[in-house]
Parts: structure tokens; sequence; C-alpha cells
């Protein structure tokens, strides 16, 4: 045989060796309950995928067709428009994992957002709602914390007449406070009342130096505050402390959280912590009814 | 009923002017004294203070002022659905109050728009809604299409009076004047100018149906019925009621005007007029009376937390007077027995009564429509909103209504709002 030769084997003398072991792929596709043809080609141009003849965004192209007609719903096509495969490259999407289990109800949350983006008298971008459940002796306390679901379809964008509020790549829903009219058509289309209007109060009769500095939200330094300067009579919400999130911090309420019950990552990552937690039997939404799919994840 | 309003004319005329004469100027001290107040109050509130002037906290973000808005927008299309009977239908019999409902359909909106725009927070950013057009955005749409809509009104009104423009044009003295600048130095008014105009006011009237209807009066009903997180209004109905309230509280309104007028005038009234207007806001209650119950019937049965709520907010709490005496009562049942029973349907004294009923109770149905949906509490732990308008928003709000009624009474005052030759005696009062 060609094997014994001495100086080794030529690429068409491979070819002849494998015609001997490999088993007819006609008569095996045959077999098969599957067509033959489509088997054949598609082993063709796989070949002229492997050799570079063939683009394999192509090869999906030329068969997502047939294959379709072939194994109907067991075939999972993929999507290979350079468009959306350019999306998923954007970077993270920022999501909550809120365990209701771990939450004592102690507010160290609303606390600390509150000196965080220093929120006027009446405003609190988070708040613990407590519900007690049953009767005595059965009792039991949920605490709720609730910041803005950040939702990936939210109502509140649906409905401002300027586009004042809109979502942002990393799954963020903003305000821009110097475009809003300050109608509050986004406060009556929260289904969550996570949005507040600043009516232009403040502490500074009780907490000198309060209004000497407003909250860098968003990252828009914006100085003293002042009457009639913004964001006084706009609307203003949670932002995920995006101007945290910018130099790389997490979020007050989850640096300061007193039970780690709030976890907070990049739920693009299916290697996240948020992402697992997500995933969870545990895990539950908001008013998920409402289709307004919440970025916020409760573990109940 | 025309014996009592035909008095007037057995009194001498001079006697007849001195009262009117007393009459107006009582009208307008009340009406500037209260339009002073509402100035002195926007100054001091709205723009002193900003929002924290009003009641509105984070829970209850609307309150007065967009149920006064939605009230003079319902007001404007009724009156304007009704002008569309007449101009656009040819349903000559109500041609008298034809301008009269127009240039209420325009005072109307331009109250509606004053009022929402003290509602809103940052005045100097209201070009946004216009530069920044969200097309998702019912409230988006609503902005353009008032602009659109008052515009449409204008012109009709415009050229409904037409041909009194020019025939008045003539007079020397400052009204001439101002005609002869309406109708550009236009000096007769030919019958193909009639023709031609009045088939122009057919198809504005007929443009401006589905403008009003779905454009600004469903669309403002749409502003409230598309916020699924407020399930009380989240039904494909409220739009729908919206009209239906907006034409009760627009054909009383139109009522109650033309009453008022002729019986402080001492002119003769059109009773036959005036009873099938009065047969047609029952009509229009009756309609809105089964879509209010089917709104109900379904909320109810739909067991929703926060609707059986926000009903129960309605009917059984601090608040019940509201939905039963302004809602249910003056603009529904008190009226419609008024209108059903044969011996005061018939009387325009109680066809008054009953239209201006229902325009106080239209009132109550708008703060209904806004208020207690806001008041329930959207998530389980939060608080329980409250809501009354405070004094500074009532003050505001009774300045503006003023502002309505100044604006009116100088349209009527400059404008020959009512026809020439109007009236059956022949006899032309401008001559």
């Amino acid at each position: 045989m060609a094997l014994k030769t001495k100086n080794g084997l030529e690429p068409i003398e491979y070819a002849e060796l494998a015609e001997h072991f490999v088993p007819d792929a006609q008569k095996v596709l045959s077999e098969s309950s599957y067509d033959t043809t489509l088997g054949l080609n598609m082993a063709r141009d796989a070949r002229k995928v492997i050799n570079g003849n063939l683009q394999i965004e192509d090869f999906h192209k030329i068969y997502s067709a047939s294959l379709l007609k072939e194994f109907g719903d067991q075939y999972a096509s993929v999507d290979t428009t350079t468009e959306s495969t350019q999306k998923k490259d954007t970077g993270p999407k920022w999501g909550m994992v809120i365990d209701l289990k771990k939450c004592v109800g102690c507010d160290t949350c609303t606390v600390s957002c509150k000196s965080e983006n220093r929120t006027p008298p009446g405003m609190s971008y988070n708040v613990v709602l407590e519900t007690f459940k049953g009767d005595y002796p059965n009792i039991s306390v949920v605490n709720l914390p609730r910041p803005c679901m950040q939702c990936d379809k939210p109502p509140c964008v649906q409905v401002c007449p300027t586009r004042a509020t809109y979502k942002l790549d990393n799954g963020i829903v903003i305000i821009d406070n110097d475009r809003c009219i300050g109608c509050r058509y986004c406060m009556v289309a929260c289904p969550y009342g996570a949005r507040s209007y600043d009516f232009g109060d403040g502490y500074e009769q009780e907490m000198i130096g309060y209004n000497d500095v407003t909250s860098p939200e968003y990252g828009v330094e914006r100085g003293e505050r002042k009457k009639g300067k913004i964001p006084e009579e706009t609307v203003r919400k949670c932002s995920f402390c995006y101007h945290r999130l910018q130099r790389g911090e997490e979020p007050a309420c989850v640096e300061t959280c007193i039970g780690d019950a709030r976890y907070f990552g990049d739920m693009n990552d299916p290697n996240s912590v948020v992402s697992k937690l997500a995933a969870s039997p545990r895990a539950f939404r908001l008013k998920e009814e409402l289709g307004t799919q919440p970025r916020v994840v409760y573990l109940r | 009923m025309m014996t009592k309003a035909s008095l007037g004319k057995n009194m001498p005329a001079f006697q007849q002017k001195k009262r009117l004469r007393k009459i107006e100027i009582i009208w307008w001290t009340c009406l500037i004294i209260c339009f002073g107040i509402g100035i002195y109050s926007i100054i001091s509130g709205y723009f002193l203070e900003g929002m924290s002037s009003t009641y509105l906290s984070n829970i209850v973000p609307w309150g007065g002022w967009v149920a006064f808005y939605i009230y003079f927008i319902g007001m404007s299309a009724g009156s304007f659905l009704l002008s569309t009977m007449i101009y656009g239908f040819g349903m000559e019999k109500y041609e008298k109050i034809g301008r009269s409902a127009l240039l209420s359909a325009i005072v109307c909106m331009i109250t509606a728009i004053t009022f929402i725009f003290f509602d809103i927070g940052r005045p100097d950013h209201i070009m946004n809604s216009v530069i920044y057009w969200n097309v998702m955005s019912t409230m988006s749409w609503e902005i353009h299409f008032y602009i659109v809509y008052i515009v449409l009104l204008v012109t009709e009104l415009y050229f409904s009076m037409r041909k009194d423009l020019i025939t008045l044009a003539k007079n020397n003295d400052i009204k001439g004047k101002i005609y002869r600048f309406l109708t550009f130095k236009k000096q007769e008014f030919t019958a193909a100018d009639a023709a031609r105009d009045k088939k122009r006011l057919k198809v504005m009237g007929i443009i401006g149906i589905p403008l009003a209807i779905f454009g600004v009066h469903g669309g403002t009903g749409s502003i409230f019925a598309v916020v699924k997180a407020q399930p009380y209004l989240n039904s494909g109905l409220f739009p729908l009621i919206f009209i239906l309230s907006a034409l009760v509280s627009g054909t009383a309104l139109s009522i109650a005007v033309y009453v008022i007028k002729a019986k402080v005038q001492k002119q003769e009234l059109d009773v036959p007029m005036v009873r099938s207007l009065g047969s047609m806001l029952a009509l229009f209650l009756g309609i809105e009376f089964i879509m209010v119950w089917y709104e109900f019937l379904i909320g109810i049965y739909g067991l929703g937390h926060e609707e059986l709520g926000t009903i129960k907010l309605l009917t059984g709490s601090k608040w019940w007077w509201s939905f039963w005496i302004f809602q249910m009562g003056l603009a529904m049942f008190f009226p419609l027995i008024i209108l059903f029973i044969k011996k005061t349907r018939k009387s325009v004294n109680w066809i008054l009564a009953a239209s201006i009923m229902t325009i106080i109770g239209v009132v109550g149905v708008r703060f209904n429509m806004v208020v207690p949906t806001l008041i329930m509490p959207k998530l389980e732990g939060m608080p329980v909103g409250n809501y009354y308008p405070n004094l500074s928003e009532w003050l505001t709000t009774f300045g503006l209504i003023a502002m309505c009624l100044i604006i009116y009474t100088l349209g009527e005052k400059v404008l020959p709002i009512e026809e020439l030759d109007s009236h059956e005696s022949g006899v032309n009062k401008y001559e």
C-alpha cells in the first residue's frame, strides 16, 4: 500500500487513503430520514469554508432556508446580520438584583441614595416599601426596596412629549433635565412611582451648605442649587448612579447595603453574578404583566 | 316663556339701554376683579414660587389645573361639533348659535391651553415639545393638533362672519376700521362670494370633524387612556367617554350662552331651537350614561386591585360628593330627569337650569378623571395621596375662567357674532 512508500504521502494519496476508511457518504445519508443531497451539498460547502473559499455568513445564508424547511423547530438559526452582531458588543447592560430574603428593611439604601443624589425634601429615588402580611401570630414582613426599574420597554419614554427621557445602550433610562418641560406625564405613566418632580424645595434651613452643590447626575456638574435653575421644576429619577458608574463605582445603594442584599452588574455577561442570580427560580420582577421588562430583578 | 322673554319689548328703548349698561358695568367689574386676583396669584404663586405654590405632590402630580384643562378642551369640542352640524351638515335651524358656538370653541381652547401652560414646570422649555417632537407620545401629538385646530377654528369663524364684516366695514367708526382691515377692504359681497364661503365653511367643518374627534378631543382622552400604569384610565372606552362628556358640556354651554344672552338683552328666544338643543343634550347624556355604565361594570368585574381601589375612592371615600353629587347628580341624573319629564323639558328655564347643572357637574367629571386614580397607591406599601386644590390654585383658576369670559365678551362686542339678518321680525338692529 501507499503507506509503505519511503518519501511520505502526496496529497492525492491522502484522498485515496480516506476513501478507504470513510464510509460512502451517499449511502450513510440515505439511511437517515433527512434529505441526502442537502447533506452532501453542505459537506461540500463546509469544506470550502474551511479552505477559506467561502464566508461562513454566506454559508448560513445559503442553507438557512432549506435547513429550516428540513428540521423545522429543531433548527436554531443564528442571526448573522452584521448589525445585530455589532450591537451585541457595545458594552455592558446594567442590571440589579435585590435579594428580599437578605433585606432587613434598614433603609440604608434610601439614606445613601439621598445623600449621594442630594434629593430635595419629599423626593427619594429609592424607597423601601414595608408591608405586613397575615395576622398575629402568623405574620411576616416584606421589605421591598424600590429603585427605578430601568425598564427595557419604559412607559415613561413612550409618553414624554419632548424625548427628554430616553434609554441608553447600557440599559439605563435617563432624563435630560435641560430638555424636560416639567409636564409630569412620565410620573403618571410610571407603574412603579419611581419618578419625582423637583418642586424646588431644599434642606438649606436645617442643613447649612445643602444648596452649595447640585448632585452631578449623569456626570453633569451643575454647581449651586438655585431657584429656577435646572434641575428644579423638572422630573428626576434614579439613574443607577450613572455618575458613579462612569468612574467605575457601584451605585450608592448597592455599595452601602448592610446585608449585601443588592447585586449590580452586567446582564450581558452570562457569567456575571447578576446574570446567574437573575436566572434563579427565586427571581421575579415587579408588575411583569405590564410588559415593561424591568432590569431590576428581585429574589423572593 | 315666550311672553317672559319678550317682555323687554314693551320697555322704552332708553330704559332698556340704561339697564343693559348697568348689567354690563357689573359684569365687567366682576370679571376684572376676578382676573386681577388671578393674575396676582399667578405671579406670586407660579412665577415666584413655581409648582410648590400648588398642593401637588410626587404622589398626585396632576391636579386642578389639568382637570380644568380637559374641562375646557371638552367644552371647546362640544361647541365646535355643534357648529359643525350647522356649517358642515347644514342643520340650519341652529344657525343662530353657529358663530357663538365657534367663538366659544376658540375661547375655551385658548383657556385650556393657558391652564396647561401654567401646569408645566418649565415654561421656558415649552418650545422643546415642538422642536423635539416625540412621535410616540400622545401629548406631543396633542400640542400639534391644538395649534392646527385653533387655526382652523379662527379661519372658520372668519368665513362665517365675512358677509357681515363686509357690510359693517362701511360704518365710519373704530369697528368699521377693524372690519375694513379684516376684510382686506373688500367692498361687495356677491352671491358668488356667499356660495363660495358656504362651501368653504362646509369643507372646513368636515375637515374639522376628524381633527376634533380623533385629533383634539379623542386625543386628549387618549393622553389619559394610554397610561397602562393607571388601570382605571387604561380602557378603550375612555376616549369615547371623554368625547361624549365633551359633547354634553359643549351643548350645555351653547344653550346657556344663547339663553342667558337673550334674557339679558331681552331679545326674543327661538324656543323650538332651545327645546331641540335640550333634547340633543338629553341624547348625549343618555349615550354617556351607557358608556360610563359599561366602563364601571367591566372595571369591577376585572377585580383589579387598583381599579377596584380607585372606584372605591370615587364612590365611598371622603371625596364621595365629587362622584355622587357632581358627576352622577349634576352632570347626569338631574339634567336627564329634567329633560325627560314632559313639563320641564318644554320650559326654557328648566332647560337652562339643566344645562347650567351640567356645566358645573362636568367639572367634577373632569376632576374624577384626573385625581382619584393618582391617589390610589401604585405599589403596596406606598403612601396614599391626598389632593385638594389650594387657595392659590383656586384663585388662578377663577382668574383664568374670568379671562375666558373676558375674551368671549370682547369677541361678542367687537365681532358680529350675531347674524345681522337673524331676527325673524326682519328688523336689522344695526340699522
